[in-house]
């Protein structure tokens, strides 16, 4: 694995690892009315950066990742938690700021890697030899340990099976001080044919629900 | 890789002021139903591996895991443990009623054979919901963890931190894996099941692990909410600790930093020091690389204690119970420390170097246990630390 700089302290111009991020520009209508960053907000937690694949019709087919086969799963919550951290290093004028603070990743994901999950049934069931890399990526928090290693993110690493889970989970980390920020990356592939493949990213700090709370 | 990164100093970790005990354990597991079989292997080092007979393994490399008899199912067993620990725990149905489930699991076992957008009546969120009303618990409430290894520890932490900051008194975790063919195709596809049909924790010529059945539950509440009720206190859930290792995507730090700082914060939520712990459930998954990088996180987290500090992998009898797993160690951790007797190490074949561990090797070994800690790992770099207290 490459050494790599967690791009929070990369100033915005330098040579990037993780290439160039779209201005922000997210969807409206990813899965309701209002995106993660909204229902994170009003969860009472602050939202410092919020990223969505796809933010535009140019995203037809996220980046590949390299050790993962098959599967959109696990490239789109890598993509949009770099879009997601890199903002947040290009809005943040003080390094040691970005750098500093001890980041938790929270992956939820109402039916997890599906893609994964369906090819290695299909395989078992006929009789077919699985590929090996197919091993780990089948958990979600082995996407989690690729972005964390890449970008530097030494909090807890977790995988529920819902938003809300996510949402309350990233709230007690940081309450409790498991984490000072939280990179909460909603992941859903789609079951069916007709439906798209999506996912959001929020890095998540202390909001008016917690800041009180927080300090016993 | 990543060491050459100015990683972030971890704050000092923080709780609630309430504290938390746990009120009822319940466990199937390949030596049946009931803490009593399961913790008896473990405290005589009598493992559960024997051939797979539940699907076909004969194209496999290793075709061994310890599982219950016949074609248990994932709910049914679910139903029952979570039955049993309520019953324990003394829940009246009102109260069940207002208590979350955290559920530990995979997924729904049916998802990957489900087509179209008929999938997504099976998500973990509705399967956790389905069990949770099955069982009489709140549905609104209940929600699913799948973060791999850690997934169970990973529930009772969260249950933990909430009880404590009086979000709310009480809550049923569970946990659930029974071995199935397609994990067991991907753990033999990624050769890291142990050809020599035996998990052997820590020592010289561990060849990896081997999975098995693991189905429990957990009642974990407020100190005050159980005395309200009268309900026996099993021990209390001292201190809980996670923190990652921004390192690999399946291999752990090999300088066991993120996992001894999961420890810390397990300390420093029981306020107690290194010496205070007479015995450590450990990950122990019996494979190279993992075990030696526990071994260093011991030696980090504990200092001076852990040279001396009791420690075995429950995983040489019982298997790998992935999502549930951490689940089943802790309720073997939690009736060890009842019994004051420590579960043994087995499979062991002799020293390594990269593992300088006080191993529990002998059975019969008794001593009063005040606290104890359960750790594990998972893919991604989560780790996690549980620390009981005696009631």
């Amino acid at each position: 694995m490459p050494l790599h700089t967690p791009s929070a302290v990369m100033p915005a111009e330098a040579t990037d690892p993780v290439g160039d991020v779209p201005p922000v520009r997210i969807l409206p209508s990813q899965t309701s009315a209002t995106t993660l960053a909204d229902r994170a907000q009003a969860a009472g937690l602050a939202v410092l950066a919020a990223s969505a694949w796809p933010e535009s019709p140019a995203d037809t087919a996220p980046p590949a990742v390299a050790g993962f086969v098959n599967s959109s799963f696990s490239p789109m919550a890598a993509e949009v938690a770099r879009r997601c951290l890199h903002r947040r290093a290009t809005i943040t004028t003080n390094a040691a700021e970005a750098a500093s603070p001890c980041t938790a990743v929270i992956i939820a994901s109402a039916l997890g890697d599906l893609a994964s999950a369906r090819h290695v049934a299909q395989a078992v069931d006929a009789g077919v030899r699985i590929g090996p890399l197919l091993f780990f990526q089948c958990v979600p928090n082995a996407v989690a340990g690729h972005v964390a290693a890449q970008l530097g993110l030494v909090g807890p690493v977790i995988s529920v099976g819902d938003e809300r889970s996510g949402l309350d989970a990233a709230g007690l980390l940081i309450e409790d001080a498991d984490a000072d920020q939280v990179l909460l990356i909603r992941v859903e592939q789609a079951a069916a044919a007709h439906d798209r493949d999506r996912a959001e990213a929020v890095l998540l700090a202390a909001g008016a629900a917690t800041h009180e709370r927080s300090r016993t | 890789m990543t060491d050459a990164i100015a990683l972030a100093d971890p704050p000092v970790a923080r709780r609630g002021a309430e504290p938390v005990v746990i009120t009822a354990a319940a466990v199937s597991s390949a030596f049946g139903r009931g803490v009593a079989p399961l913790l008896s292997a473990a405290l005589e080092g009598t493992p559960g591996f024997e051939t797979v007979r539940r699907f076909d393994v004969a194209d496999r490399r290793v075709g061994v895991a310890a599982t219950l008899p016949g074609s248990p199912t994932l709910g049914d067993e679910l139903d029952q443990v979570i039955h049993e620990a309520c019953d324990e725990a003394g829940l009246s149905s009102g109260r069940r009623a207002q208590c979350p489930l955290y559920l530990a699991v995979h997924g729904d076992p049916d998802l990957p054979r489900t087509q179209g957008a008929e999938a997504n009546e099976h998500s973990a969120a509705a399967f956790a919901r389905s069990v949770a009303k099955r069982a009489g618990l709140s549905t609104e409430a209940a929600r699913a963890y799948t973060s791999a290894c850690v997934a169970a520890s990973t529930a009772v932490a969260d249950a933990a931190a909430a009880v404590a900051r009086g979000r709310v008194s009480s809550v049923v975790i569970a946990a659930g894996y029974l071995v199935d063919p397609d994990q067991f195709a991907l753990f033999d596809a990624g050769r890291a099941l142990a050809p020599d049909g035996r998990v052997r924790p820590f020592s010289a010529r561990r060849g990896g692990l081997l999975l098995g059945d693991g189905v429990g539950a957990l009642v974990v509440e407020s100190t005050s909410s159980a005395q309200r009720r009268g309900a026996k206190i099993l021990a209390r859930l001292a201190g809980w600790g996670r923190a990652g290792d921004a390192y690999h995507v399946c291999r752990p730090r090999p300088d066991g930093a993120g996992l001894a700082r999961a420890i810390t914060a397990a300390m420093q939520r029981a306020a107690i020091r290194p010496e205070a712990i007479d015995y450590v459930n450990a990950h122990g998954s019996g494979t190279e690389h993992s075990d030696a990088a526990e071994a260093a996180a011991l030696h980090l987290a504990l200092g001076e204690s852990a040279a001396t500090m009791p420690v075995s992998s429950t995983k040489s009898v019982h298997g790998q119970a992935l999502e549930a797993g951490a689940l089943i160690e802790l309720i073997v951790t939690v009736h060890a420390l009842r019994a004051g007797r420590l579960p043994v190490n087995a499979g062991y074949l002799g020293p390594d170097e990269a593992c300088r561990l006080n191993l529990v090797l002998e059975t019969g070994q008794e001593r009063p246990i005040d606290y104890a800690l359960s750790i594990n790992s998972a893919f991604g770099g989560a780790n996690t630390a549980l620390l009981v207290g005696a009631p």
